[in-house]
């Protein structure tokens, strides 16, 4: 080898690793994509597709017997909708349980966590015991509930009795078959808002709390000056994440009541079925769908505006 | 301003003693620092001062009264905690202003709306907003009064930590480890602030850090602390020039105290390297000592010259002063030992006079400067007179 081809060598290097150090950067530049793209295709063909689908259909006179014949209407559906006091007495109920759920639900999930948020004897076990209700398949706890509810045979009824109470009609009666839904709902959500809020309390420095302590601040005002503060971007979610679940939920309510009795518990999920199924009109019931739609994401949307707002100004 | 007396205050997490027993007092107006490594139980007592944790055993007492079932806010103290412990979602005016909403809230406020309503007004009642501005300017924060602490730099967070412990004028500030999370710059700053502060409010300060220039710098007395047990109590300079132990010999200075084993034949001692040299003044009875001398009172002189015979094997520049690390010298000319296991004595010179690493020569040292120590007890022993003499020429 002469002296030459030796001074040669090192050139050579830098030009193959500029070749290699391209091809890497093209491959990294794509590397992104990659990852990106499984998930977008998923969204493209499951959620958004449908979504648009369903959007198109409201706006369509479309039988369930024969989908792919629609006739374009315009805005026709809402109008039906609009002039039907079914729907609104729907909105009305959807709301109510809606809202009712989140209230109750978080409430409870929220003084849940509290409570296994202080050291006790057992405290693994009870959050293990408190998490069954979430843990329990839909369907499963549909069962159970209504075994329980049961009017002749219902653990609820026997402790009714045995009070020397009458019998109640929990979920054939329109005055109790709302609550009676709303109870399984909550018993449902709050293990859920429990966990989460607990690991929100477990988040709050230690040291704030203490310093409001110094600064004499009671149990009450610690917790609102401190904890509640430091919670309440999880709670805030928590409750978003409540309320849209609360809006699309099915499987409970139809197992339990199907939207009965009288339509007290027909919310619009429930109400998108019936006239899907039943009534195989599915341009209304897709313009069901699309307010149940709207209902949730004006509720995202608020969230948001929360959201923005506090970190405006918490950065200030 | 209470004075504050530890009478065998203990503290045990289950079954590890963190505290074995303690016992102390606090004047009124003191400025006194527990000074101690990590994990010697300076911060679980300043909280149990403050009454954050409990007290094991033993009694606290505030002017004689025993204080251990108090709450924090009944003892009336303010508390700088090490990460300052802002409220993060309050302003700094809220922040300052927290202590004095406190004091003035009552049960039924905390009624639903009548609770945001009260605070409303709280803030605005005049005697809250004097105070708050008043600590506020005395702390330079008044442009800072509407921004939340997420904007505020480390300094400002901690000038905010303090507004808020001054604001209701407690009796007694515990401040633990309050600077450790600041740069050198502004630890130094706020180090001057705080002993400004002191000297302005003239209340009972309890400082714990682990920084013995923090110590050294502001306490009118330091407890020195290690494995919960009280090592040393007394003035910066009693802690400085009289260590109590060889734990204290070494925590306390940087460079740490040189700690030479020797071993006294009348007036000679010999090192572990095997050199020999005179000692000048009286010494203590014991055969085998510690021979304990700050890296100040070292002087660098001629090889030729009597004194402890050492080659430089480090040289610090600090601009001011070089710090020179040397290696004692065998009688025959080498390096003592192992250069990892053999300690460096460190000698302080002012100025740069330009020592280069290798040089060989004599460290002499005046008697006056000697602290010793029983190598089985680490304890200090005193000899029965200290002649002022010169090892040197």
């Amino acid at each position: 080898m002469t002296e030459q081809t030796l001074l040669e060598r090192p050139l050579a290097v830098p030009a193959y690793s500029a070749r290699t150090s391209t091809a890497r950067r093209r491959l990294n530049g794509l590397l992104p994509y990659a990852f990106v793209i499984p998930p977008a295709l998923y969204l493209l063909v499951f959620m958004f597709w449908p979504l648009g689908k369903q959007i198109y259909l409201s706006l369509t006179r479309t039988r369930l017997a024969n989908p792919n014949r629609s006739t374009f209407i315009g805005l026709r559906n809402y109008e039906r909708l609009l002039d039907n006091p079914d729907f609104y007495t729907t909105l009305k109920i959807t709301l109510i349980y809606s809202v009712m759920a989140v209230i109750v639900g978080v409430a409870v999930g929220l003084v849940a966590a509290l409570a296994l948020n202080r050291p006790f004897p057992g405290r693994t076990l009870v959050r293990g015991i408190l998490l069954f209700g979430w843990a329990v398949p839909n369907v499963a706890a549909a069962l159970v509930w209504l075994w329980i509810f049961n009017e002749r045979s219902g653990i609820l009824n026997t402790i009714v009795t045995g009070l020397g109470l009458e019998r109640v009609s929990w979920l054939t009666s329109t005055e109790m078959a709302l609550p009676s839904i709303l109870l399984v709902t909550v018993w449902q959500v709050s293990p859920f808002v429990m966990l989460v809020m607990l690991a929100a309390l477990q988040s709050v420095p230690e040291e704030v709390k203490e310093a409001a302590v110094v600064d004499g601040a009671d149990k009450l005002n610690v917790f609102k000056s401190v904890t509640l503060p430091h919670i309440l971007p999880t709670l805030q979610l928590v409750s978003l994440l409540v309320m849209v679940w609360s809006i699309r939920r099915f499987d409970i309510i139809y197992l339990l009541t199907g939207g009965g009795p009288v339509g007290s518990t027909s919310t619009l999920i429930v109400k998108l079925r019936q006239v899907a199924f039943e009534n195989h009109d599915l341009g209304l019931s897709s313009a069901y769908g699309v307010v149940g739609l709207m209902l949730a994401l004006s509720v995202a949307a608020i969230h948001a505006l929360f959201n923005h707002r506090r970190q405006k100004m918490s950065s200030r | 301003m209470p004075q504050i007396t530890m009478k065998g205050v203990s503290k045990n997490f289950g079954d590890v003693t963190v505290i074995p027993q303690f016992d102390a007092s606090i004047d009124d107006g003191e400025f006194l620092v527990l000074l101690g490594p990590s994990g010697c139980g300076k911060s679980t007592l300043l909280r149990m001062i403050a009454g954050l944790t409990g007290i094991t055993s033993g009694t606290l007492g505030f002017d004689g009264e025993d204080v251990n079932e108090w709450t924090p806010s009944r003892r009336g103290v303010a508390f700088v905690f090490q990460s300052y412990a802002l409220y993060p979602h309050m302003t700094v005016r809220e922040n300052i202003a927290f202590p004095l909403l406190m004091d003035a809230f009552r049960k039924w406020h905390h009624i639903p709306l009548v609770s945001s309503v009260m605070r409303w007004k709280l803030m605005r009642r005049p005697d809250i907003v004097e105070r708050t501005n008043q600590i506020a300017e005395q702390l330079e924060l008044t442009p800072l009064m509407n921004r939340r602490p997420a904007s505020l730099s480390g300094g400002q967070r901690q000038r905010v930590a303090l507004a808020r412990s001054l604001v209701r004028d407690p009796s007694l500030y515990l401040l633990d480890e309050p600077l450790s999370n600041l740069d050198a710059k502004l630890r130094t700053q706020m180090r001057s602030e705080i002993s400004t502060l002191h000297q302005r409010v003239r209340k009972t300060f309890v400082y714990v850090t682990h920084d013995q220039v923090e110590a050294m710098t502001m306490a009118t007395k330091i407890i020195v602390m290690n494995r919960g047990e009280i090592q040393q109590i007394g003035t910066p300079d009693e802690i400085y020039e009289h260590p109590a132990n060889t734990f204290v010999a070494r925590f306390v200075g940087a460079p740490p105290m040189n700690l030479l084993p020797v071993r006294q034949q009348g007036q000679q001692l010999t090192l572990e390297a095997g050199a020999t040299f005179t000692h000048p003044g009286q010494l203590p009875a014991d055969k085998e000592l510690i021979l304990g001398l700050r890296p100040e009172r070292l002087r660098l002189q001629p090889a030729e010259q009597p004194g402890i015979p050492v080659e430089v094997s480090v040289v610090e520049k600090l601009g001011a002063e070089v710090i020179l690390g040397c290696r004692v010298l065998h009688p025959g000319g080498g390096q003592s030992g192992d250069l990892l296991r053999q300690d460096l004595v460190f000698v302080r010179i002012s100025g740069n006079p330009h020592v280069a690493i290798g040089t060989r020569a004599s460290l002499g040292y005046d008697a006056a400067g000697v602290n010793w120590y029983s190598p089985q007890t680490g304890k200090a022993l005193h000899p029965a007179a200290a002649p002022l003499l010169s090892c040197s020429a």
